[in-house]
């Protein structure tokens, strides 16, 4: 968001200078259209109806009665919506703060020069990506398995207990905000390694030629060129993060929609979905749905600042 | 005020334009398709394409489509976002504890009675037929089967403790909960082994299906939850999780497979459709199980129904199906296929069906011991929050279990979850 | 899900200057040799991404009751063709595959067709309403997929397309990360003088698509299209509610209707999922190295 809505700013200067002929100037709204078209019909009017269904009680098979905002004033009050909440921002920070660090080390790492099979290095980091989600969350369950996992078994062999992985709130949490990171930290690597790229060579050696250590080039060189990418990652996350799904419905299936009989780790995609789907509430769902599209506009809106303090400073 | 009443407008304007467009769509009926094919979703893992196959084989020229959409809770949901707004099946099979959301709301379905369910009705056991019965007497469904229960052990466990082995005498060994505990505790004090799978599903769940009231007032049907039948059995489900019987695993998880497979447990509460699940995840441990009866000695697990959904293209054709695959002498064959238990009364004194035993399971006499479970079942009503009563008071044994909530704090955690799932 | 985290990761970019990207391009940052820890580490994170592959690949391969043996089984059984066989005798396997590829091919190329000729439009074309739709398109681009999934369906049944492959492709196609991403290419590497030349030339826009401006941006089209495909193959929840009929199953699909209700069984499980992935592994065998060009030349540059 930081850089769609800043270069809305600097959308290039259009040509006009050439009278255009009456056919020329629909030509625009022609290209556009098929996609409008269908934006309209599948994107931008299911969304408008999510909001007129979250003013509802709306029962799919049965009744609709129109309750006004009363959905919402539930939802503030509504524990499980708040332990939803809560979860989605801890497995949102769990996953989030490792997968940067680790991959501006990749980055870094990957950046040397001379380094054979650079390629393949590449490549490979991008096989989670490739990887289904589904299927993902099938072999972690069973390497985390209590009884007969992987993890457990070596944590046995080292002399330490048994963790019941997907029962407790931190750990379950852990599990999925693992596929997470390791499903997304190669992509995060490429776009690091390509912000290091940019870096021109000269500040490297106008830095040593000053005495400046490998600590220190990295703190004041690297990471400063580095850091539009850097919050730029950040809000990208946070927004795939606040939109977790498939992890956790097929992690835990016991039981599925509520990640758990304790609903340790259900996150608030999970809860629209138990609430539309499992509980038939439809209204309450489109009003979780609203609630979190709100949250989203408003952290482009703290993108948004953010972007132009950057910009300001420069 | 104003802006209100626009906001109703605007709702009512999209609201007519949703259902000027659906309805467009649900007029058309299933295009070239003739009027003896109709469409069938089902669940996976009961064979239903076996059913289907039999069907077609005996009645030439009709087609069935059958889509075996998922367990029963993703059949219940892709029901309903199809009845929401979608192209429905022209027959569909509900499990049991999904109906009672959809009996709530019986215009969406074709009242049985329209195609002379009437006349078919005293084939079916009340107890069992009554469940989907609309307040305003509409028939929603017909039962398929019945999940009678009964307890599964392992002869070679129970020996190595010292138990005794003979269905009969096992039988006799533990006709209550209580016993049940007492043989429980015995068994892991002399293997520190746990008895149980977990007790959520073995002991709260077959307790609260043996009284004679669940958690509505039969007569009133009110919610009445917090009372003395389920606290016995929340009770007793908690003893066991605090004495150690229970192995924790839930049922159908990859450690409870593995857990049939290793021996991990010695008993297992097992409605008659679980027999094959049991066989198929344990397969090696044929000859080392055996069935006794169910302690309390009645029970329910399960069981489906067959619904036409109210704009089904082919009402007939479906009806058709339901009136000729559930008739009595087709459910008699089908138990001695399969091994799902009739719903219709005749067959439970037939002695073909009485006769039947399973080798897997030492020979046990599994269409007396399952005929026996449901002939003790009391007829109590369903209310349409009983299957999320059900599941939060699991949900506190299994967290019980899990060691996430005290044994004090395990029921009413259980109450406060309730109370906010029945809140409307 | 998957779909939406991935729009909204690569979301990130805006094409920078090409000059620095061409991967293996001469870079001496740090001059010497590679220290032998370097690859130590990078063959870990290379196995790490591969372990989960390979993981499916050793329990599919295996018994079921050797998947939870204790201590766990690391090297791959004699069982994997078995297995395979299973797969394609318990759903109509081949067909699911057919299908997804169908899929994919059609959303990832129609994403790349439509959204580069709309992105060109945003770029290049002046019109009314041209800041406010590219708004638009920007704020749904964050709106979580689930949120939309009942009237969609509504939609869907409106139009007869439940169970039916155009009920998933046609509401995949309108990619609002698509034209954000063609919008910024075409911003930032075709030079406003080639068209106010072609202009002057006589070409209309039609045709300064076509000769001009496509054929710049077909790179970024490729890699917005393999990015589309892949995230059309691995989606679940869409396909799940629309498809009904086996022989319209995607393989995300299949690979659910393998797993029995009240059976487990792993190995069938995971060799439905490595299937499944076969057929991506092969295509990024021969466009990888594209796919992360693109990745890297659509990255966010200050």
């Amino acid at each position: 968001m930081t850089v769609t809505t800043s270069s809305l700013a600097r959308l290039p200067r259009p040509l006009g200078r050439i009278r255009e002929s009456i056919p020329e100037r629909f030509a625009p709204y022609a290209y556009v259209a098929p996609f409008f078209l269908l934006f309209a019909v599948f994107g931008l009017f299911p969304l408008a109806f999510t909001f007129v269904i979250s003013l509802f009680e709306w029962n799919p098979i049965g009744t609709k009665t129109f309750v006004g905002f009363d959905n919402f004033s539930t939802l503030l009050t509504d524990p499980r919506f708040w332990n939803a909440a809560g979860n989605t921002l801890s497995i949102w920070v769990m996953s989030t703060v490792p997968q940067l660090i680790i991959a501006l080390g990749l980055a870094h790492l990957l950046h040397a020069a001379r380094l054979r099979f650079a390629n393949f290095f590449r490549m490979s980091l991008l096989i989670p990506y490739i990887t289904s989600v589904a299927a993902t969350a099938i072999v972690f369950a069973q390497l985390f398995d209590t009884h007969y996992g992987l993890v457990n078994w070596v944590l046995t062999l080292i002399g330490g207990d048994p963790v019941n992985w997907l029962a407790g709130r931190l750990s379950s949490q852990f599990v999925i905000a693992l596929m997470v990171i390791w499903r997304w930290v190669g992509y995060t690597t490429l776009l690091y390694l390509s912000g290091l790229q940019s870096i021109p060579r000269e500040m490297y050696e106008a830095a040593s030629v000053d005495g400046a250590g490998g600590w220190r080039q990295f703190t004041s060189i690297t990471v400063p060129s580095l850091r539009p990418i850097i919050i730029f990652t950040v809000i990208t996350s946070t927004i795939g993060g606040l939109q977790i799904f498939t992890e956790p419905l097929l992690v835990n299936p016991t039981p599925a929609l509520t990640c758990g009989a304790a609903r340790q780790c259900q996150t608030l995609t999970l809860y629209l979905y138990e609430q539309a789907f499992g509980d038939y509430k439809f209204g309450y769902g489109a009003a979780i749905g609203v609630a979190l599209f709100v949250m989203v506009v408003a952290i482009a809106a703290i993108n948004f600042a953010l972007s132009t303090r950057l910009k300001g400073s420069h | 005020m104003r802006s209100k009443s626009r906001l109703v407008a605007v709702a009512t304007v999209a609201l007519s334009i949703t259902a000027a467009l659906v309805g467009c769509s649900s007029n058309d009926s299933n295009g070239a398709s003739a009027s003896k094919d109709f469409t069938f979703w089902s669940f996976t893992g009961i064979n239903a394409k076996a059913d289907v196959q039999a069907y077609e084989k005996a009645h030439p020229g009709v087609h069935i489509k059958l889509t075996e959409v998922g367990s029963s809770t993703d059949t219940a949901q892709a029901l309903t976002t199809a009845l929401a707004g979608g192209k429905v099946p022209d027959l569909v099979l509900i499990q049991g504890a999904d109906l009672p959301k959809f009996v709530e709301n019986p215009d969406n379905f074709v009242d049985l009675n329209t195609l002379g369910a009437k006349k078919i009705k005293s084939d079916y056991a009340p107890a069992i037929w009554s469940q989907s019965v609309a307040s305003g007497g509409q028939v929603l469904g017909v039962p398929t089967d019945v999940g009678g229960m009964a307890l599964s052990y392992r002869k070679d466990l129970f020996a190595a403790a010292g138990l005794p082995t003979d269905p009969a005498a096992v039988s006799a060994l533990m006709p209550t909960w209580q016993d049940y505990l007492k043989v429980g505790k015995e068994y892991t004090e002399k293997t520190g082994k746990p008895f149980l799978d977990n007790a959520e599903t073995s002991i709260f769940y077959q307790m609260i299906g043996q009284g004679s009231q669940q958690f509505y007032n039969n007569k009133t049907r009110k919610l009445d939850y917090d009372n003395a039948t389920i606290k016995t059995a929340f009770n007793t489900s908690v003893e066991a999780v605090e004495d150690g019987l229970s192995a924790n695993l839930t049922s159908f998880s990859t450690g409870w497979s593995a857990g049939l497979q290793k021996g991990a447990f010695a008993t297992i509460a097992t409605p008659s459709w679980m027999l094959g699940s049991i066989k198929s995840n344990a397969p090696d441990t044929s000859g080392d199980w055996a069935i006794a009866k169910i302690p309390g000695s009645s029970g329910n697990w399960g069981g489906s129904y067959l619904a036409i959904p109210k704009r089904a293209a082919h009402v007939q054709a479906a009806w058709d199906y339901i009136k000729n695959s559930q008739s009595p002498t087709s459910q008699l064959n089908h138990f001695l296929d399969s091994g799902s238990l009739p719903t219709t009364v005749a067959n439970y004194t037939n002695e073909k069906l009485l006769a039947k035993t399973d080798s897997f399971f030492s020979g046990a006499q599994i269409g007396k011991i399952f005929t026996e479970s449901v002939a003790g079942l009391k007829p109590f009503y369903v209310g349409p929050d009983s299957a999320q009563i059900g599941t939060d008071f699991q949900n506190a044994i299994i967290n019980l279990e899990n060691k996430k909530v005290s044994a004090d704090q395990a029921w009413s955690s259980a109450l406060s979850s309730i109370k906010q799932d029945v809140a409307k | 899900m998957s779909g939406s985290t991935v729009d909204l990761s690569a979301a990130a970019k805006t094409p920078g200057t090409r000059s620095s990207s061409q991967p293996g391009a001469p870079r001496r940052r740090h001059s010497g040799r590679v220290r032998w820890w370097v690859y130590g580490i990078l063959i870990l994170a290379a196995l790490g991404s591969a372990f989960p592959l390979y993981w499916m690949f050793v329990v599919s391969s295996t018994s079921t009751a050797a998947a939870t043996q204790l201590p766990p089984r690391v090297i791959p059984g004699g069982n994997f063709f078995h297995m395979v066989g299973v797969v394609f005798s318990t759903v109509p396997f081949a067909r699911s595959i057919l299908n997804s590829i169908v899929i994919a091919v059609a959303i990832g190329g129609g994403q790349a067709v439509l959204c580069a000729l709309a992105g060109f439009a945003f770029a290049k074309l002046r019109f009314r309403g041209r800041n406010v739709l590219f708004l638009v398109v920007l704020l749904t681009m964050t709106v979580p997929a689930q949120l939309s999934i009942i009237p969609q369906y509504m939609i869907i049944s409106a139009f007869n397309w439940v169970d039916t492959l155009q009920g998933v492709i046609f509401p995949g196609l309108a990619s609002a990360f698509g034209i954000f991403w063609m919008r910024q290419h075409l911003a930032s590497t075709m030079d406003d003088d080639l068209m106010g030349s072609a202009r002057i030339d006589g070409a209309n826009s039609w045709q300064i698509f076509w000769r001009i401006a496509f054929p710049i941006v077909r790179p970024a089209a490729f890699v917005l299209g393999l990015l589309g495909f892949v995230s059309s193959w691995n989606d679940f929840l869409w396909p799940f509610i629309v498809l009904k009929s086996p022989e319209n199953y995607t393989v995300q699909i299949a690979i659910q209707a393998l797993q029995k209700s009240y059976t487990v069984n792993l190995g069938l499980a995971m060799a439905g999922s490595f299937l499944a992935t076969l057929p991506l592994l092969v295509v990024f065998f021969f466009v990888g190295r594209r796919l992360v060009a693109g990745i890297m030349d659509g990255a966010f540059k200050g």
